[in-house]
């Protein structure tokens, strides 16, 4: 018996659409507040480098400017980042990468505001830059954090690899790359910053974390979470782009000194430059299989770039090891995962986690198994699937839903539709 | 700078302002005139959010300057329902679940307006041509071509039915 749902089943008009067709949505630059400031961040052009002098007088004298703030403004803690803290607001030891902020300036107009920026100065004493993982583990290269520049190091290992290369008829060894890529969502990051009536530091911002967001900025401010309040606003896509701070920070601040609302919207240049990133990766892999074409063990190395910030990485290095295999089963697995620091813009949550860069190489595995084995490339799949009862390498069983098998055979049918 | 006096009929109205002439059509419409469907994404005529119906063509208003507005007739998407009654598009993007985070959508729905302003009967080529210098980052395009060629078919039927034009 079929049962009638009223939702399940039916298509259904987006609970917010009807706004977004009229156009009366209120994303967070479309926010306008009385006395409200215009704010905007001054950046490094640097990549690696200590500050030697940072003049911020001209710009404070310049009329219409109402706060011109660096790192000693901060009434509370200057580190912020989803996992581990180590991202400054405003940079205080010395800058990781190039657009890192070092002042912010909230100003009566945007005019008045460019004015104020083009106005501070800057003296760096700069450091080599490290753009490549090789570079970033070079034992003369300069440490971007703390003691090293290994952001983490993991190993997965299960059954007994080496004999079971031993026992396969083939062995198929690769090394693959994938880039660094924006999720260039269609909006700009932006948000603004107010005291509302009851006195609560209030932002609201374009995000996908409002509640991590609270966090941070009541840490900043040295305030306990009850006095702050993070809305997010309608966004304008995100894709895991929105999940670190943007402007929620440097808002806050500005509200903090200014008792003001103050806004700040980047542009495409500054939020593409700023935002995180998917981690480029680089990943060698070695296959084991039977003449039938049985997966029989995989050995993988790979090697990610987290930038100059940890953000998400140390979630990626584990998704990207955990499904190291993808929908396969192999009984004997062994996978070594380093992440590095680097002064590259600064790796982050991604659609997918680093899953979608070893999809990249275990695919590219399967097909070349494959070829060389001269078995139908869904065939060898199927041979190979995870079903319900299959055991991962990391020792969990999958016991609900599995309908990878499901999914080839329907893919395959359509294939032959079209073909 | 001289500020320079600009009239426009705007949404069906005639209005007037003083503006700097370097002042951009988004920044006129999104802060002059309060009408923030218009949206900014990129600030270089590529993303198409800024769209608007200037003089019956969809253009990009972050690269247009102000003083290009004088004597035009601009309508953004507030200037689109009559008398609180959707628009054909805008009913065929609710419709068609042809809206996701709403950003691009006023720049999708006037480029399709502006289309069928000028050809009631696009073939699929032509839609997806006009709608081309609109990019959107979450649907992956189809509703929103869906929600088009809806309206289109929509429109046929009214019209053979002896309904009013599509302005």
């Amino acid at each position: 018996m079929t049962k009638e749902y009223s939702v399940i089943g039916k298509s259904q008009v987006k609970v917010d659409a009807l706004e977004k067709v009229l156009g009366t949505t209120k994303f967070a630059a479309d926010y306008n507040l009385p006395d409200m400031l215009y704010g905007g961040v001054f950046r490094s052009t640097v990549a690696h480098a200590t500050i030697n002098s940072l003049k911020l007088e001209k710009a404070k004298a310049l009329g219409g400017v109402e706060a011109v703030l660096d790192f000693h403004d901060i009434p509370g803690k200057n580190r912020f980042g989803i996992i581990i803290k180590d991202e400054p607001c405003l940079v205080d030891d010395k800058i990781r990468r190039y657009g890192d902020a070092l002042a912010v300036v909230a100003a009566r107009s945007p005019e008045i505001l460019e004015a104020a920026l083009a106005l501070i100065e800057v003296d760096y004493n700069e450091i080599e830059p490290i753009f490549t993982f090789e570079r970033a583990l070079a034992a003369d290269a300069p440490i971007i954090h703390g003691t090293t520049n290994i952001h983490q190091v993991k190993h997965l290992v299960c059954g007994d690899v080496d004999a079971a290369f031993e026992r396969s008829d083939i062995i198929i060894e690769n090394t693959y790359s994938t880039h660094r890529l924006s999720h260039m969502f269609i909006e700009p990051d932006a948000g603004i910053a107010y005291y509302d009536d009851e006195g609560l530091m209030t932002v609201v911002a374009s995000t996908q974390n409002p509640h991590y967001d609270r966090n941070e900025v009541a840490s900043l401010l040295g305030l306990p979470y009850n006095q702050v309040r993070v809305i997010q606003a309608a966004t304008g896509g995100g894709f895991g782009g929105k999940l670190d701070i943007s402007v929620q920070c440097h808002c806050a601040l500005l509200t903090y000194h200014t008792r003001k609302p103050v806004k700040i919207v980047r542009s495409r240049s500054e939020s593409t430059m700023v935002s995180s990133k998917r981690h480029p990766m680089i990943i060698k892999a070695k296959t084991g299989a039977s003449r039938d074409g049985m997966l029989m063990a995989l050995e993988v190395q790979m090697t990610g770039d987290t930038g100059a910030y940890a953000s998400y990485g140390p979630a990626v290095i584990t998704r990207a090891m955990a499904h190291c295999t993808g929908p396969y089963n192999i009984p004997n697995v062994r996978a070594d995962a380093t992440f590095v620091y680097t002064n590259n813009p600064m790796g982050g949550a991604f659609r997918g986690f680093g899953v979608p860069q070893v999809a990249v190489c275990h695919e590219g595995q399967m097909n070349q198994l494959a070829r060389a084995l001269s078995i139908d490339p869904i065939e060898i799949r199927i041979k190979n699937a995870h079903q319900i009862g299959s055991k991962l390498p990391t020792g969990q069983i999958l016991e609900n839903s599995v309908g990878f098998i499901e999914t080839l055979e329907k893919a395959r049918a359509k294939a032959e539709d079209v073909l | 700078m001289n500020k320079i006096s600009i009239s426009l009929n705007l949404n069906g109205t005639d209005r007037t302002i003083l503006v700097y002439p370097n002042r951009r059509v988004v920044d006129l419409l999104r802060e002059d005139f309060k009408l923030t469907s218009v949206k900014e994404g990129c600030s270089e005529g590529e993303c198409g959010a800024c769209t608007v119906i200037f003089n019956g063509d969809a253009v990009t208003t972050c690269c247009m300057l102000a003083g290009q507005a004088d004597q035009s007739t601009i309508i953004t998407l507030e200037g689109l329902a009559k008398d609180g009654e959707l628009d054909l598009l805008q009913q065929c993007f609710l419709d068609e679940g042809a809206v996701q985070c709403g950003y691009c959508t006023p720049g999708m729905i006037l480029a399709a307006k502006a289309l069928l302003l000028k050809n009631q009967s696009p073939t699929e080529a032509q839609i997806k041509l006009a709608m081309s210098g609109n990019l959107c980052r979450c649907t992956g395009y189809q509703k929103i071509h869906a929600a088009v060629k809806s309206a289109v078919v929509i429109y046929k039927d009214k019209m053979a039915q002896g309904g009013e034009s599509i302005d």
